[in-house]
């Protein structure tokens, strides 16, 4: 079998097996189905691993127009967020076989989960602008059931808030895609990016707009400030499982975005000292910052989360945007790690709507008695997602931080560290707080009314391994650092 | 070949003569009388049009072989051919077309006088085209005034008699300020041929004397002109006169009355005044103005109207102010334009007046839109007939408005100033137009219930049938095979000089 | 080699077939659906063979005046409208046989329906700009009764707002095709334009006055901004017409006759950056802006979709007014695929409107479940419309974009801009109905939509093949995106 044509099947199985649980009669049953769909996600995880193995391979489908073909090739950051991707959708996939329950309407949620699975797998491997934005609009499309998926009017609405914010975010991106096309010797990713300065000479300036618009756009989908609004809405109305995806993994699509226009096709050296650079830096920060703010100040359990992933991964944005080695190290890790914290945390909110239907932290006083484990995990994630050692979120906050100090810019490089601390701070006090109201409920607790809702293994096992890996990978981030290293070589 | 030359003066006085007899022979023969005239007139103009046409020159003919002062004369030209054969072919079809119509509106006592006036008509018409002799001219004007009163008259109710009387009031007028221009025209110049009184005029031009009375003479001459043709605003009389008489008279007078006298008007422009005196003097840009004012108006009005054939009169009035327009622009193409709008104009608006009548007929003699819902299912021909007019209106190409319209527009490329205006005019005038024509044609076809019908008073009749097929032939030559009439326009036009 | 005669025949052939149906007198419906389908089938097939085998040189017909003549001729902007025009006329014939068995009158219906072939097919062989607008009068003449086809009171009034809109833009139009006459070398279509410049000499202001007057004059029939009124009235015609007509045949014929007198006759080089290029284009723009944010307004299922048209018709003029070959390129490839998408949708629409009678949005909440194959195709042609790779509409998004980015210049990068909001207005009122009738909100209750199914094959042959078009298309565009750059390159 020709290794390229391997590069295929992490996108075109999910979409067959998610066609297949949708429209196959057996898949009514929930049993078949969740041994369906349980043991796809396992041989999706093989699949992926065996790809990650090899040697980087490069496939090109057809001419979709004239020279611009439908490309996909694996490399450093398709190989991070593939993995990234096989990871996640097993664990939230197992979680939802027993939260999904509750919800109704299975077979449509798991066929869509497994559609989208096979988009965002070709998001991280599109080859050049124009693959990546007809993964990417797909991936929007059939990732909007997810979020609609209870159909009140909440959902409903809360569905077309992310539809109609996506489809601007990436015509924004088009827009760029339009002109990168113009103005670039090729439109295939190239570390380093491919401008053509004789072509651009002359339309520099009128082109930076462009790119700021284009980071802008598929800012959409990272939830960066100003298109961020769909975020805290979309997520918390859609089922746990799939918040937690959306959160963790779906939101990067818009960061892979960003690193792609900027150092695949535009190329850091172009923008490094530009305003360009600047007001990037500058919608981070005020992001991290907002976000955090706003998350302080909600009641809702998972819309909380869904602020504080506005902020975290703005934090990876900052990173981006600095432009240097450390910063873009910081950001790629914070990727991931973010992506294992913000999964176990919106699946311990899951558990808790599932056990026992609370959705304002002001309820949640003694939860920690009743559900030990998924606190435990809770608390563990969070203490990660403040950036405490040993956990992995002190790593990447590390790096973003000499970065910053690196970067040379006189104002950003300490005035970013202590926007980074505030945030910080901001973090511990909003995800603390239930943590200890949980396990120390105070004087007035009723312990009588205590019983244990201990959730089953489909869902606790996954906390666990999310929590694992958050302090795993702080604690010996060098291996995944070093392969970041190798990246970033490339790109620089 | 050489005795081809008396035809014109033939024709004349062969419709003078049969008027005549006319008067003792009962209706029906008188009928026959002038069918034949017509058919007459029709063959020698034919004949008279090739033969100048061979030629390539006019001739001036010589009543009774004696030189001006005292001599009339008859000047013949391919525009004069041109002319006399067309009108002769409108009237007959016009006649056809409303022959049954006529002998119900008119009591049959009075049928052969109808006829003595369709003789007369067509005399002064003939004469109207081939004169050389401006008094001669006026004369045949009131023959030609009155003759259209009779026409007019002779359904005697009481509409066409107030139309009659206000037709009249305003035809004196005209008449009279012609009769007056001429007069001080002669005085100024002491000639009554056309020729002489170019000559004097243009060295009185070149003396500068006599300037303000020649500038009147041209003033009133052409004012009572406008009046008699109906420009914009002196249109009062045309609605009631042309929508109650018989559709024959209806059509016979707004395509061929009122056109003599803008014929007669365009040959006072060429061969007496000279173009260049006239279009100096500014008076073409009045009728320019007026001309336009008329398009617009005509057609404003026609949209308010809820009796077809009242809306086909105004109608009337926006064609005429097109005819005018094309004068006022003061350019040969312009001119052209307008001698060729003579022509489809005559043969679309005859064509609508008498497929009208088919229509109203069909519809238990109603004239409102309201009465005549569905009637072009009730009258098939009838309504394709209207349709085929309204098109032609409208300016589609393959009909002949749009060849006019074509026209028209090119002609104001010769005169920049005057370009814009009338581009835009045109453009105005064609959707008011394709407003009132076009939902004239819907309502016809808007099906009725069966229940609602009015009674269709219709019968097969063959004259109509001929005439309707004629006329719908005749817009699409004209709109189709324009280039030869145009060459022959030009032409003629250009023996004028 | 063919004669040039062999021209007259796709042109008259439907033309007669209408003249002669009525007096058939057809009793029986299936008699007179093979009557009209042979016709319309047997003109398909000679309209491609014409187009493949047919002659390159014209003839002309008749001149009406001495330099006002007739003639036919197929060059490559010809092809590519008979071709779209004869691949769908067939299917819609199809679609129309079922739909208008619950209309009445369908004699005199198809009568219309099909001379309409004849006439389209004329627009698009006109061999100068004389024939174009005989043509295009002669369209808005014979789709007339199509549109007033129930002769309710409604149904006129749309007629004759039809009727003037209609007439009154090609009197406009006659503005601009007179200056063509006069300050031209011809009428005759020439790649690159005919005008004479030492004849225009100082007066190129007015001939780009004249070219306004043209573009709008046309642009009436595409519904450019102000001139839009009649074509959400005239969705009161059956559904047949309004996809076919008011999708395709009617409105492209406008869009055709603009790329007519702008590269063919005003020639693209004497307009490129005039004042008048960018009044067009800012037209254009507010069009496209217009369309879409009406459609979303609107609640009635065609009428939106006539707004969408309205909107997407205007992309395919801002691709003509860039002036440029690359937006000659943009312009044809929306015509072609936006004819495919909005015609499938329409019948969507239509399909609907048969089983149900059900016309506004709010109603075909859940319809999804019921209908799926017909919601499924309007949600992939919705999909397509709003521009989403690899469906046909991303490539003639691209292709537009394309050409407005290789200008350099503002306007056209604001034009850039305007696509994209447009394409995320699109989304917007076409998704909302897809997410509507698959995914009724809850406590929707089923039982009441018992009677709601997929129509026979009569219509849902003919949306398979479209949406088939539309993906084909979608993913193998580079033979037709390359024909094109051979015709805007004047080739």
């Amino acid at each position: 079998m020709n290794r390229n044509l391997l590069l295929l099947l992490p996108m075109i199985l999910p979409i067959l097996a998610g066609l297949i649980v949708f429209f196959a009669k057996p898949m009514k049953n929930r049993k078949t189905r969740n041994w369906f769909v349980g043991s796809f996600l396992i041989l999706n995880l093989l699949v992926t691993a065996l790809l990650l193995c090899g040697p980087a391979v490069r496939v090109e489908l057809f001419d979709l127009m004239k020279g611009i073909p439908v490309l996909f090739k694996l490399d450093g950051v398709g190989r991070i967020y593939t993995a990234l991707l096989a990871i996640m959708w097993t664990f939230s996939g197992f979680f939802a076989f027993e939260y999904m329950k509750h919800e109704g309407n299975e077979h449509r949620y798991f066929g869509f989960f497994l559609v989208a699975l096979g988009a965002l797998n070709g998001v991280a491997y599109a080859g050049n602008l124009v693959t990546f934005y007809l993964c990417y609009e797909t991936m929007t499309l059939v990732s909007m059931p997810m979020v609609l998926h209870s159909l009140n009017k909440e959902a409903i609405k809360a569905g077309f808030k992310y539809l109609f914010y996506s489809f601007f975010g990436a015509s924004l991106g088009l827009l760029g895609i339009f002109y990168m096309f113009q103005y670039t010797t090729t439109i295939e990713f190239m570390g380093g990016g491919t401008l053509d300065l004789a072509k651009l000479a002359g339309h520099e300036s009128f082109f930076l707009v462009i790119v700021f618009l284009s980071i802008i756009g598929f800012g959409a989908k990272a939830g960066m400030f100003p298109l961020h609004g769909w975020l805290p809405t979309a997520h918390p109305v859609a089922p746990a499982p799939a918040s937690a995806v959306l959160s963790g993994v779906i939101v990067k699509a818009g960061v892979v975005g960003m690193i792609r226009v900027v150092f695949y096709i535009v190329g850091a050296d172009f923008l490094r000292g530009t305003w360009v650079q600047t007001a990037w830096m500058s919608l981070a920060l005020l992001t991290v910052f907002m976000g955090s703010m706003l998350a302080y100040k909600e009641q809702v359990f998972k819309k909380r989360l869904a602020y504080s992933t506005v902020s975290q991964v703005s934090y990876v944005v900052f990173g981006l945007s600095l432009l240097n080695a450390d910063g873009v190290l910081g950001g790629m890790e914070h990727i991931v790690f973010h992506s294992f914290i913000k999964n176990g945390l919106f699946l311990t909110a899951g558990a808790i709507i599932y056990k026992t239907g609370k959705t304002k932290v002001s309820e949640l006083k003694g939860i920690g008695k009743e559900m030990p484990i998924a606190m435990w995990c809770y608390t563990i994630c969070s203490l990660a997602l403040i950036g405490i050692p040993p956990t992995c979120g002190f790593i990447s906050k590390w790096y973003l931080a000499v970065g910053s100090l690196q970067s040379g810019m006189t104002f950003f490089s300490w005035f970013g560290p202590i926007v980074l601390l505030v945030s910080a701070l901001l973090t511990a006090g909003y995800l603390l707080p239930i943590t200890i109201n949980g396990f120390f409920p105070g004087a007035d607790y009723d312990y009588s009314k205590l019983e244990k809702k201990e959730p089953n293994k489909f869902m606790t096992i996954p906390l666990i391994l999310l929590a694992t890996g958050s302090v795993v990978l702080g604690m010996f981030p060098n291996a995944f650092a070093s392969f970041i290293q190798t990246i970033i070589e490339t790109i620089m | 070949m050489e005795f081809i030359k008396n035809f014109p003066f033939f024709s004349i006085v062969l419709c003078m003569i049969s008027a005549t007899i006319s008067s003792v022979l009962s209706g029906k023969n008188a009928k026959r009388l002038s069918m034949f005239v017509v058919s007459a007139v029709g063959i020698m103009s034919a004949l008279v049009l090739y033969y100048v046409v061979q030629t390539g020159e006019s001739f001036v003919y010589l009543m009774g072989h004696h030189a001006a002062p005292w001599g009339n004369e008859l000047r013949v030209g391919v525009l004069e051919g041109l002319m006399a054969f067309f009108f002769s072919i409108i009237m007959m079809l016009s006649l056809l077309g409303g022959m049954k119509q006529i002998f119900k509106d008119i009591s049959e006592k009075k049928l052969n006088l109808y006829f003595i006036m369709i003789d007369l008509l067509l005399a002064s018409l003939l004469a109207l085209i081939y004169t050389n002799d401006l008094f001669n001219a006026y004369v045949f004007i009131e023959i030609n005034t009155l003759a259209a009163c009779g026409l007019i008259m002779s359904k005697q109710n009481g509409r066409t008699l107030v139309g009659t009387m206000k037709y009249m009031v305003m035809s004196l007028v005209g008449s009279g300020l012609i009769l007056f221009g001429l007069s001080v025209l002669y005085g100024v110049t002491g000639h009554l041929l056309m020729p002489n009184i170019k000559e004097s005029v243009l060295a009185l031009t070149a003396s500068g004397q006599y300037r303000v009375p020649v500038l009147m003479t041209i003033a009133m001459v052409t004012v009572g002109l406008a009046i008699k043709s109906a420009l914009y605003p002196f249109h009062n009389w045309l609605p009631d006169t042309y929508s109650y008489g018989t559709p024959t008279s209806s059509a016979l007078l707004s395509s061929l009355v009122s056109k003599s006298y803008i014929f007669l008007l365009i040959k006072i422009v060429y061969r007496v005044v000279g173009f260049d005196v006239i279009a100096g003097s500014g008076i073409l840009n009045i009728f320019f103005v007026f001309g336009l004012a008329g398009m617009i108006m005509g057609s404003v009005r026609a949209l308010a109207q809820n009796d077809i054939r009242k809306m086909i009169a105004y109608s009337s009035v926006a064609q005429i102010g097109y005819i005018y327009m094309g004068i006022g622009l003061g350019t040969k193409v312009g001119m052209y334009a307008a001698v060729f709008h003579i022509m489809s104009h005559a043969a679309s608006k005859a064509l609508l007046f008498i497929s009208s009548n088919g229509l109203s007929l069909a519809s238990g003699n109603g004239k409102e839109f309201a009465d005549l819902r569905g009637a072009g299912y009730r009258n098939k021909l009838a309504g394709f007939g209207f349709m085929v007019g309204s098109l032609s209106m409208v300016g589609i190409p393959l009909f002949a408005g749009f060849i006019s319209k074509l026209n028209f527009a090119l002609g104001a490329f010769e005169s920049p100033a005057k370009l814009m205006p009338t581009l835009l005019c045109l453009a105005i005038s064609t959707l008011l137009n394709a407003g009132y024509f076009i939902r004239a044609v819907i309502v016809l076809y808007t099906p009725v219930a069966k229940a609602e019908q009015p009674e269709n008073l219709y019968k097969r009749d063959y004259s109509f049938i001929v005439s309707v097929v004629c006329f719908v032939i005749l817009n699409f030559v004209l709109g189709m095979f324009s280039g030869p009439i145009m060459e022959a326009i030009r032409s003629g036009l250009n023996m004028f000089a | 080699m063919t004669s040039p005669i062999l021209l007259l025949v796709p042109i008259l052939f439907p033309l007669l077939g209408a003249l002669v149906l009525p007096l058939f007198h057809f009793e029986s419906r299936n008699k007179r659906q093979i009557y009209v389908g042979t016709i319309v089938v047997l003109n398909t097939i000679f309209t491609y063979l014409l187009l493949w085998y047919g002659p390159s040189e014209g003839i002309t017909l008749i001149k009406l005046t001495s330099d006002f003549s007739i003639g036919l001729k197929i060059d490559g902007l010809s092809k590519v409208f008979a071709g779209l025009v004869a691949a769908l006329w067939p299917f819609a014939t199809l679609f129309a046989f079922e739909y208008m068995t619950h209309e009445k009158r369908e004699n005199y219906f198809f009568s219309f329906y099909t001379g309409t072939f004849g006439v389209t097919v004329g627009i698009a062989f006109s061999a100068n700009i004389a024939t174009l607008y005989l043509f295009y009068e002669l369209l808005t003449l014979i789709t007339l009764p199509l549109v007033m086809h129930s002769m309710n009171e409604k149904s006129i009034k749309a007629g004759i707002t039809y009727i003037a809109y209609s007439v009154g833009g090609a009197a406009m139009a006659f503005i601009g095709i007179v200056m063509i006459m006069t300050y031209g070398t011809g009428a005759d279509f020439v790649f690159g334009g005919v005008l004479d410049l030492a004849k225009i000499g100082d007066k190129s202001n007015l001939v780009l006055l004249g070219y306004v007057f043209a573009f709008f004059g046309f642009g009436v029939k595409t519904a450019v901004f102000p001139f839009y009124k009649w074509l959400p009235m005239a969705g009161v015609a059956p559904t047949p017409v309004t996809a076919l007509l008011h999708a395709v045949a009617v409105v492209k014929s406008g869009a055709f006759a603009i790329m007519r007198v702008t590269y063919y006759c005003f020639g693209a080089d004497f307009l490129r950056d005039t004042w008048a290029q960018y009044v067009v284009m800012t037209a254009v723009l507010i069009t496209i802006l217009f369309g879409s944010s009406m459609a979303l307004k609107e609640q009635h299922l065609k009428r939106r979709l006539a707004y969408s048209t309205i909107s997407n018709l205007s992309y395919i003029l801002f691709g003509v007014v860039l002036m440029s070959p690359a937006g000659l390129v943009g312009g044809l490839t929306h015509m072609i695929f936006h004819g495919v998408m909005k015609i499938a949708l329409f019948f969507c629409v239509g399909a609907v409107m048969f089983k149900t009678h059900k016309e506004y949005v709010y109603e075909i909440e859940g319809f999804g479940r019921k209908m799926p194959f017909v919601f499924s195709i309007f949600t992939i042609a919705a999909i397509a419309l709003v521009g989403v790779p690899p469906l046909t509409g991303f490539i003639s998004k691209w292709n537009l974009a394309y050409a407005a980015v290789e200008t350099g210049k503002v306007l056209p990068a604001i034009g850039v801009f305007v696509l994209l909001l447009s394409a995320l207005l699109t989304a917007m009122y076409l998704l909302t109905i897809s997410v509507r009738a698959f995914f009724p909100a809850k406590g929707f209750d089923e039982t009441k939509l018992a009677h709601v199914e997929d129509p026979r094959w009569y219509m849902t042959v003919p949306l398979g093949v479209f949406t088939v078009a539309i993906i084909v298309f979608g993913i193998h565009s580079a033979p037709l995106v390359e024909f094109f750059t051979r015709i805007a390159n004047g080739l």
